[in-house]
């Protein structure tokens, strides 16, 4: 435990061929995920922040595959895993819920059945066989949908997905990857497709049971409010590429990749009204044969000729790093401001 | 509010009858019975945007379309320039609908895949008799592209080669080419990526200001609705539950529904005032709602009066009204923001 560091990736490539040629949906990226935190992970759809974490899991499949990288989790390379302790180690030590709850649970098996298997799998501090086995599960089950606020969770058991709402489909998601206590909560869109009454529960649901567990959360999303209220560190990504990282509060109070303040600029909120919202102008670029060079140049209105190289992330302040020429003046000209 | 409405909805019902198995029939169940909007009353000033904000399934969709007559309401009566379109004949109402549109949410279900966009853009022309020959019309949709950001020369491609944003931006022609004055904007932005989304918003109200246009905004999403609305209204189980001027709304929300929907958005900027207010469970179904008013089972306020009276709806501000019981007390659920 005395290593702070619980997930470090280094120069992930997740490529996918297709007819049209190579999509490389994650290009070198590094995370590093601290023991306890909260990493928030913001990017639009093609960013690459699922791939990356589904790499991590490895659940990249064909014509899917992991061109290079390491991926150390608590000191093992989970590529140089064999298949069998990958599998022993997915769901019990680093857990993953999917965006869509109702798709990821199987609609066929009761929920009581679902959350069985996982334990059946994974946990390792029940009895072995027979009678007192299936007890302890059920036991473990009802307790653990206590936990994610289903009430009168013994008679839920035996019900079906269908018969829960989309908050309830959601939580009984992370009681199932919550069941064998990882290490590592991996949250993809956990809320996407919730109303925002429902979605302030399931997060602060993942908070509380952040600390309870004292595990460390992934979270995967497209929404920088939710980043801002719950995540320690943030890490944005773009085209493939990590474009900025740091601590949430100071990336968002001083953004130092213009990808970022365009993100940043384009919530629309009431306090702005009569005031024009500045979007970022196009549209993220084909991932098929990128030429060397940044990735937002199209769209970055201070793009120049010294963008046309590729751009490395480097240090911007305190815990901070950035993949833009220009950081330092972005961020006196926020300090002037 | 204003004296001349371009749509006045009064007491617009819409209910829909599930049909019962034939298991149940043969028990002699009745059939389910759902009322998705329920006794709505507002009106949309010309030029106005009116922002209608409420969660799933709370019936703002059924509104926007039964308005249109897309769903046929149940009761109620909508006049939109002063004429009844409840009881238009079809010839009529297809007249009527060339000027009022509707913009859809999923820009991937809403296309046509096996259309060309200036099939698509071009068939509100054709059906309303709006271009002299195919020349004309081309000439038209090209135009119209150019408008909503696309480029002329993309009239003979497919939907699915364009992306998200690009597609809603064919939507929005297509709303627009037969020169409407009122069009529903039923969650436009919700399925767009937020660089996309502010694009699109911005567009829209370049293209209101352009062509005169009016507004129904429907989201779920009530920073969206605070900036771009004029007024908004607040929709619970399929009925408003407050309604006024967007700055009277959302700087001092009356209903407590409407107050623990802003305390739950999260804020990038710290902006929340107070604490979270803490909603329980889910939005009750509708095919069984809550008796008295509808939000009794998840409001922190609620009384014995809320479990077995329907609250009135009174004007607490000018234009600005709410249904509640407990509106003479002046609480507030949001620490910092009570009056």
């Amino acid at each position: 435990m005395s290593d702070p560091i619980l997930l470090e990736v280094r120069g992930l490539r997740t490529v996918f061929d297709t007819r049209a040629g190579q999509v490389c949906a994650v290009d070198g990226v590094d995370v590093t995920v601290q023991r306890g935190e909260c990493l928030g992970i913001v990017g639009e759809s093609g960013s690459g922040k699922s791939v990356t974490f589904a790499s991590v899991m490895g659940l990249v499949r064909p014509p899917g595959r992991i061109e290079a990288g390491e991926i150390i989790f608590e000191g093992t390379d989970l590529r140089k895993l064999p298949p069998r302790q990958m599998q022993a180690l997915r769901g019990r030590d680093i857990a993953m819920t999917m965006q869509d709850a109702l798709t990821a649970l199987n609609p066929a098996l009761t929920i009581g059945l679902q959350l069985a298997e996982m334990l059946d799998a994974h946990a390792d501090d029940l009895p072995r066989r027979g009678a007192a086995r299936r007890q302890a599960i059920r036991e473990r089950s009802v307790h653990m949908l206590d936990l994610v606020g289903i009430p009168s969770a013994g008679d839920r058991l035996g019900q079906y997905p269908h018969e829960f709402s989309g908050g309830m489909r959601q939580r009984i998601m992370i009681a199932i990857a919550l069941a064998s206590k990882p290490r590592l909560l991996i949250a993809d869109e956990p809320t996407t497709a919730l109303d925002v009454t429902i979605q302030a529960q399931v997060l602060e649901l993942i908070s509380n049971l952040r600390t309870e567990l004292g595990m460390s959360v992934v979270l995967i999303t497209h929404d920088l409010g939710v980043v801002a209220e719950h995540c320690d560190r943030v890490m944005v990504m773009y085209a493939g590429q990590v474009v900025e990282e740091g601590p949430t509060d100071s990336v968002i109070r001083a953004p130092g990749h213009p990808y970022t303040r365009g993100l940043l600029a384009s919530i629309p909120r009431a306090a702005l009204r009569g005031q024009p919202i500045r979007p970022i102008q196009g549209q993220v670029p084909d991932l098929i044969d990128l030429p060397p060079q940044c990735r937002f140049l199209d769209r970055c209105p201070h793009a120049d000729k010294d963008c046309r190289h590729l751009i490395d992330m480097h240090p911007a302040g305190p815990g901070r790093r950035a993949r833009c020429i220009r950081t330092e003046l972005f961020q006196t000209e926020r300090a002037k401001a | 509010m204003t004296t001349d409405p371009l749509l006045k909805v009064t007491n617009l019902t819409k209910t829909y009858t599930g049909s019962p198995g034939t298991i149940a029939r043969l028990l002699g169940r009745k059939p389910v019975q759902v009322r998705a909007v329920s006794d709505v009353s507002l009106d949309v000033a010309r030029g106005e945007i009116l922002g209608l904000i409420g969660e799933s399934g709370c019936g703002k969709s059924t509104l926007g379309r039964a308005i249109l007559r897309l769903h046929e309401p149940s009761a109620g009566r909508v006049e939109f320039g002063g004429t009844d379109v409840t009881s238009l004949s079809p010839p009529d109402l297809k007249a009527m609908r060339r000027r009022m549109q509707i913009i859809f949410q999923d820009p991937y279900a809403s296309l046509n895949p096996r259309r060309t966009v200036g099939d698509i853009v071009g068939l509100p022309l054709q059906l309303h008799g709006l271009s002299k020959g195919r020349e004309d019309m081309r000439e038209k949709v090209a135009a119209m592209l150019e408008k909503v950001g696309l480029k002329a020369g993309q009239i003979d491609r497919y939907p699915h080669q364009f992306s998200g944003g690009q597609r809603q931006r064919i939507g929005i022609a297509r709303a627009l080419i037969s020169n409407p004055e009122f069009v529903v904007c039923d969650e436009p932005v919700s399925a767009l990526d937020v660089s996309i989304q502010a694009q699109i918003i911005q567009l829209l109200l370049e293209l209101k200001r352009e062509f005169h246009l009016t507004y129904l905004f429907i989201s779920h999403d009530i920073s969206v609705i605070g900036y771009l609305s004029d007024r908004v209204a607040v929709m619970y189980l399929g009925e408003i539950v407050e309604m006024g001027p967007v700055e009277s709304v959302l700087a001092a929300p009356r209903h407590p529904y409407t107050q623990s929907l802003m305390s739950a958005v999260p804020e990038v900027d710290g902006t929340r005032k107070g604490q979270r207010v803490r909603l329980t469970g889910d939005l009750p179904s509708p095919l069984d709602p809550p008796s008295g008013c509808k939000f009794h089972t998840r409001c922190p306020l609620a009384t014995d009066i809320c479990r077995q009276r329907k609250p009135v709806t009174e004007t607490v501000a000018p234009g600005h009204s709410a249904a509640c019981h407990r509106l003479s007390e002046n609480l507030s659920l949001l620490e910092g923001a009570a009056q």
